[in-house]
């Protein structure tokens, strides 16, 4: 015991002079306890950024989300007491934000925030007016602090309008200035010499494993549920936790606070027969995981993959268990509420876009309605375009399933959208819109696809399709003229675009005029319309290719 | 901008362009080129005199322009008068309809914070539908809620405030500061602070003025959630919560369309940052009705809205975008052309006699129609003496109208009492479909109200009530039906019910449990009869009550609910044109031009006697090419257009016409009908012009 206590005075003599003298390991081992599973990078880290070893001039952080960079970096510095400046690139709008602010952190760090007239005014422009103004600031510290000094820029990869110069600007600071160490914590995966410079370290946070996943997880106690005997719940958690891992977790690279949420959301849940006194199948007298397991299948299947989306509203039902099949119904029953006229206008932009323009005839034209050979016609017609659309369906499917052998970590995420788009074709089959599916259909244009039409077709439908046509033809007139006015209406609800923004969205917020010739194009999805359009006595299918069969 | 200077921009000051139904615009000539800058407008102090004038030259005399001046101004302090009245009322009846979804809103954000939405952001969704307006006063409300309680305060942010991120955050900083300091106190904000001076757009200044503040809830609303470009929301999101552990950011997201179309349009990691709690303001429709009963029902009301202005009001709310505010606009329009265009609008006023005594003004109360019939029945009556006195004197007629106004007057109030009676009793009556009290007055205004299978059902279903149920009608009808009879009938039914207390609701001999189905075997077949059931003695004494009200309720009904189309005067008090409501609203610009450019004569003065159909050089050069290019296909080629516009000049003139001035018409033309959007090239064919607007669309 005196031995320690001499080696305790002796670590706290050195304190003073430049921080603890501590070991890699020692640093690891201290953290270890809180953040489980980074031991290597903690102590790359403490080894790399230790106030006694010269640190090399940049140092790169990778790994993807939710691994535990930043928290590491920051209790390692912490711990090593190294004096430090953090900037938060997200909360940066443009490049000349983030210089301003990594001048000003550092000031802070550094006790001269009093001193900012001196440094350009607390102004900072360009990287290289950063330099020297950093170099300044270094070169003003009293003599006995003049030791390292870490930078850390977190999430720099995320930098809005930085220019394409400014990784490899900022990594040269350390070069520049002796004393500095650069850090940069990226979340995507660095190409090699991307900051046109040699041997610059890099420091990788690899996701977690199963095994640690499950470890982190379980190194808190299981959620407490009330009138579980303590006893269950220590022999059950551990293999409830590694379940959902393989089922929810694993195959959806979900992170780790996702893992935990959805552990404490369906744990309750999971041992409701227990709590609420069930007795267990089989003759036996105690419930074990497996019986829990049999009994509880189904909630793997619901529940489980919706705690999988984040909803804004949470839905309310978390102690009734049984009405989980039913809840996913009663959903989106929520249609909004429009009024009768931009219904019917909403109607009619989602025929114009979804029938081709050579069909018009066939399907609007009012003087073969009445015929019995022009609607068998249309039958004829649009079972030959749902024909067609399950053709190009499948195309698609095809398609996207050649991609996804290759890579292995995403192949789960692929089927997902493979299985929730053959459901939508099973149920609806043309009558969904792209749109919510985006991704894969932005390719050549289908039957599926939403597509641009002129202001006049939009017209001409509205008449074709009007369930109460006026009486009067002078009436017709006044028509067109409000559905100009709704349909600005439409457009701020972002149901009816203008086809250029639909293309490039992130572009046109601002109002732009419209043009006579200009091309518009329906936002929302069909089964959506379909319901609206029921309302005012509008049948959709009627109209639509494949609708009907 | 004052009348004058309203006058001069429009061009209108000159001439007595206002009242023609066309005109030729002319713009104003200045002194400068086109090219050069209009001249900056100043702010002006309005002084006070010229205020009084601009008052006083509002309305116009009417009567050919012999309407005395003090009438005018009468007609106009009255329309104000009355509309300020009823715009209270509007106003209140809003600010009703919002307390509920209020509270809501604000106990979420006072109770919420990151902590308890799982370190997300605490979002309040608010679906308003198509009633859009009453997020912004919901909002004002809430501002004013939390600034007076020093908790926050509220910024709004609307689609077109943020094209992109530095400026929507400078708009937010803005916004939030002037909000609780004005002006002023944003530039001293940003001026009176220690160290340097801050980007505009960095929120470490926000963070500044909520630590300065002591904040609690920032709330931030987004008024058209949907509107905002999906890339920048996420942007914006996710910087909020990386500052949320330092400025208490709540969100509210107004949407009109559903929650579920709003969260599919966002990227899941946006979704992922938000969590909060869902809020639905009532509909526009509700609020309307509420409205419009309080506007015709009220007992000092004074001037009504006809049959024909409330379906147009109401067709308006039920189809389309409209807001509660757009609603009261354009009953406040009726309002004014009322009393801007109807010289009678000065009986309402109570004017006394010497205002009245204009000889034109008489002659217009004798040329009403309704003067007519009144004359007409009064000759019925056989009171000639009346009549030729009405007829000839002008004093006595000024001396009678008055009363006859107030009388009338009061009978329509009384009819708005029985819709009101009516409207109650359906309530007890009727037990799926509820009848508003718009259709009820649509209804009433029309004079069909009486005998509408509505009524006619009530009263047949009153006659089924039980006692309880009839207890409470008349509870309510209390305050509502005042005659004597129904006094009596209710003190009636309350000893009656004291004497049997104990043996349940008592049922008349009407309900379907009273009459009792016998089944007799005569004959081998099987005989049904219904009869009465042996009624006890309080049910016979109820069944009496029971009748006594039908009774009365009929009485007053076809007493109370009469024509107003047959009142005398009722073109004083009963504004019931369509017309200037419905073109005002929804003006018809592209019908106008169509019919301008195929039937130019329709507008312009021919030169020629006879009304020609057909094209001919007279027309102006863009209306025959217009004429043409409607008997083309969808491609046109130009210098077949060329052949037959000039074919059109060659015909009329046969002394043979000038090629060259021909072919500039003919240009000209062809740019104009470009200008307005109904032609365009055609990538199809070089030579070629495709058609791009079809008429009668």
């Amino acid at each position: 015991m005196p031995q320690l206590a001499f080696d305790n005075s002796v670590y706290e003599v050195r304190d003073e002079l430049t921080g603890p003298l501590m070991l890699p390991k020692q640093v690891a081992s201290s953290l270890s306890t809180q953040w489980t599973c980074r031991d290597v990078q903690m102590r790359q880290l403490a080894s790399l950024l230790s106030s006694h070893v010269p640190s090399p001039p940049t140092l790169i952080v990778h790994g993807i989300s939710a691994t535990c960079k930043s928290t590491i970096l920051r209790a390692v510095l912490a711990t090593l007491e190294v004096p430090h400046a953090i900037v938060r690139s997200s909360e940066c709008i443009t490049g000349r934000h983030l210089l301003t602010k990594i001048l000003w952190n550092i000031l802070e760090a550094l006790g001269q925030k009093e001193e900012w007239e001196k440094a350009g005014k607390g102004r900072c422009e360009h990287v290289s007016g950063l330099a020297v103004l950093l170099e300044e600031c270094m070169a003003a510290r009293p003599v006995e602090n003049q030791g390292k000094f870490v930078l850390v820029l977190d999430e720099i990869d995320r930098q809005r309008e930085a220019p394409h110069t400014l990784l490899s600007a900022l990594a040269r600071l350390g070069e520049i200035i002796p004393s500095l160490c650069v850090v940069l914590v990226l979340s995507s995966t660095p190409r090699p010499l991307f900051l046109q410079n040699a041997a610059v370290p890099h420091v990788s946070f690899p996701p977690y494993t199963r095994k640690e996943a499950i470890r982190i997880v379980l190194s808190s106690n299981a959620p407490v549920v009330e009138r579980l005997p303590d006893e269950t719940s220590s022999r059950v958690y551990p293999y409830f936790v590694s379940t959902v891992y393989d089922s929810l977790v694993g195959p959806t690279a979900g992170s780790i606070p996702d893992f935990r949420s959805i552990c404490e959301r369906l744990w309750p849940r999971f041992v409701a027969p227990v709590v609420n006194g069930e007795t267990p199948p089989g003759g036996n007298n105690e419930w074990d995981f497996s019986r829990l397991l049999v009994k509880n299948r189904a909630i793997f299947r619901h529940q489980g993959e919706s705690a999988l989306v984040h909803r804004i509203v949470p839905d309310e039902t978390p102690a009734s268990v049984k009405r989980a099949p039913l809840a996913k119904t009663a959903m989106p029953s929520a249609l909004p509420s429009l009024p009768y006229f931009s219904t019917l206008i909403l109607t009619s932009a989602y025929l114009a876009s979804h029938t081709p323009q050579r069909l018009d005839t066939i399907f609007f034209s009012k003087f073969s309605s009445s015929s019995l050979s022009a609607r068998n016609k249309r039958a004829h017609h649009r079972r030959r375009l749902k024909v067609l659309s399950q053709a190009q369906a499948e195309e698609r499917q095809a398609a996207n399933d050649d991609p996804s052998t290759p890579k292995k970590g995403k192949r789960t995420k692929t089927r997902i959208t493979k299985s929730t788009l053959s459901s939508a074709f099973a149920t609806s089959s043309a009558t969904t819109s792209a749109v919510g599916g985006g991704a894969g259909i932005a390719g050549p244009s289908t039957i599926l696809t939403a597509r641009p039409f002129p202001l006049e077709r939009l017209l001409a439908i509205y008449h074709a399709i009007d369930p109460n046509p006026p009486a009067t033809p002078l009436r017709v007139a006044a028509v067109a003229d409000r559905i100009y006015a709704e349909l600005a209406t439409l457009r701020r609800l972002r149901l009816v675009v203008p086809a250029a923004s639909h293309n490039a969205m992130a572009t046109s917020s601002g109002n732009t005029t419209a043009d006579a010739g200009d091309k518009w194009c329906v936002n929302v999805s069909g089964d959506w319309i379909g319901e609206l359009a029921k309302g005012i006595g509008v049948e959709v299918g009627e109209w639509l290719a494949g609708g009907l069969d | 901008m004052d009348i004058d200077g309203l006058n001069d921009a429009l061009g209108l000051s000159n001439d007595k362009s206002q009242n023609l139904g066309t005109y030729i615009y002319q713009p104003p000539k200045h002194g400068k080129s086109a090219g050069e800058r209009p001249s900056k407008r100043r702010k002006v102090s309005s002084t006070a005199g010229k205020d009084e004038q601009a008052d006083r030259q509002r309305f116009v005399p009417l009567l050919n322009g012999d309407e005395n001046a003090e009438s005018v101004q009468l007609r106009y302090d009255t329309y104000q008068e009355l509309w300020s009245n009823q715009e209270n009322k509007i106003q209140d009846i809003l600010e009703d309809v919002d307390a509920g979804v209020l509270t809501d809103v604000l106990s979420f954000v006072r109770d919420t914070s990151p902590q308890t939405c799982d370190g997300c952001i605490p979002t309040a969704l608010v679906t308003v539908g198509s009633n859009v307006s009453s997020l912004s006063r919901l909002l004002s409300r809430l501002n004013g809620q939390l600034i007076s309680t020093e908790e926050g305060s509220v910024v709004v942010l609307e689609s077109g405030d943020a094209p992109n991120l530095k400026t929507t955050l400078k708009n937010i900083i803005r916004a939030t500061v002037t909000n609780t300091d004005g002006n002023d106190g944003y530039q001293k904000f940003l001026t009176d602070r220690a160290g340097p001076r801050l980007l505009g757009y960095d929120l470490d200044l926000l963070h500044d003025y909520v630590q300065r503040k002591g904040t609690k809830k920032l709330v931030l609303a987004l008024r058209d959630s949907e509107a905002f470009d999906p890339g920048l929301l996420t942007d914006l999101l996710s910087l909020f919560k990386s500052w949320l552990d330092r400025i208490p950011f709540t969100v509210l997201l107004g949407i009109s369309t559903s929650v579920e179309l709003f969260e599919g349009r966002l990227p899941r990691s946006c979704v992922a940052l938000l969590r909060g709690k869902h809020f639905e303001v009532q509909e526009a429709g509700n609020c309307v009705d509420r409205i419009y009963e309080s506007l015709q029902t009220d007992p000092n009301t004074n001037l009504w809205l006809g049959r024909n202005v409330t379906s147009t009001l109401f067709e308006n709310t039920s189809d389309y975008f409209q807001s509660p505010e757009a609603f009261s606009r354009m009953v406040k329009y009726a309002y004014m052309s009322h009393f801007f265009a109807n010289p009678l609008g000065v009986l309402l006023a109570n004017p006394d006699s010497t205002i009245l005594a204009q000889t034109k003004l008489c002659e217009t109360v004798r040329n009403l129609p309704s003067f007519r019939m009144f004359c007409e029945d009064l000759v019925e009556e056989g009171s000639i003496k009346q009549v030729r006195d009405m007829l000839e004197d002008d004093e006595y007629l000024i001396q009678e109208t008055p009363k006859y106004l107030d009388a009338n007057q009061q009978r329509m109030r009384n009819m708005f009492q029985a819709v009101h009676v009516v409207h109650t009793c359906l309530q007890y009556t009727q037990s799926a479909k509820k009848t508003n009290v718009s259709d009820l007055s649509v209804r009433a205004l029309s004079g069909e109200l009486s005998e509408s299978t509505i009524v006619e059902e009530m009263v047949a279903m009153a006659k089924t009530l039980d006692s309880d149920k009839l207890d409470k009608l008349l509870g309510r009808l209390r305050g509502i039906l005042i005659s004597p009879e129904a006094d009596v009938i209710q003190e009636d039914l309350r000893t009656l019910l004291e004497t049997c207390s104990e043996s349940g609701p008592l049922r008349s001999g009407y309900n379907i449990n009273s009459t009792v189905t016998k089944t007799t075997v005569v004959q081998q077949r099987i005989r049904l009869s219904k009869g009465q059931a042996d009624l006890s003695e309080q049910a016979v004494e109820y069944t009496n009550i029971v009748d006594r009200l039908v009774a009365l309720l009929q009485v007053h009904l076809t007493e109370t609910l009469i024509n107003p189309q047959d009142l005398f005067l009722h073109e004083a008090f009963l504004f019931d044109l369509r017309n200037p409501l419905k073109e005002t609203f929804a003006p018809r610009p592209r019908f106008a031009i169509e019919r301008a450019l195929a039937t130019p004569f329709d507008y312009l003065l021919s030169s020629s006697d006879v009304t020609m159909t057909k094209v001919s050089a007279k027309q102006p050069a863009t209306a025959i090419l217009y004429q043409l290019y409607l008997d083309s296909g969808a491609l046109v080629n130009v210098h077949d257009l060329w052949q037959a516009f000039y074919g059109v000049f060659e015909t009329e003139e046969a002394d043979g016409c000038d090629d060259r001035v021909v072919m500039s018409l003919f240009y000209g033309a062809l740019s104009e009908l470009k200008a307005f959007g109904v032609i365009k090239n055609s990538r199809k064919k070089t030579d070629h012009l495709a058609k791009s607007a079809w008429m009668g669309l």
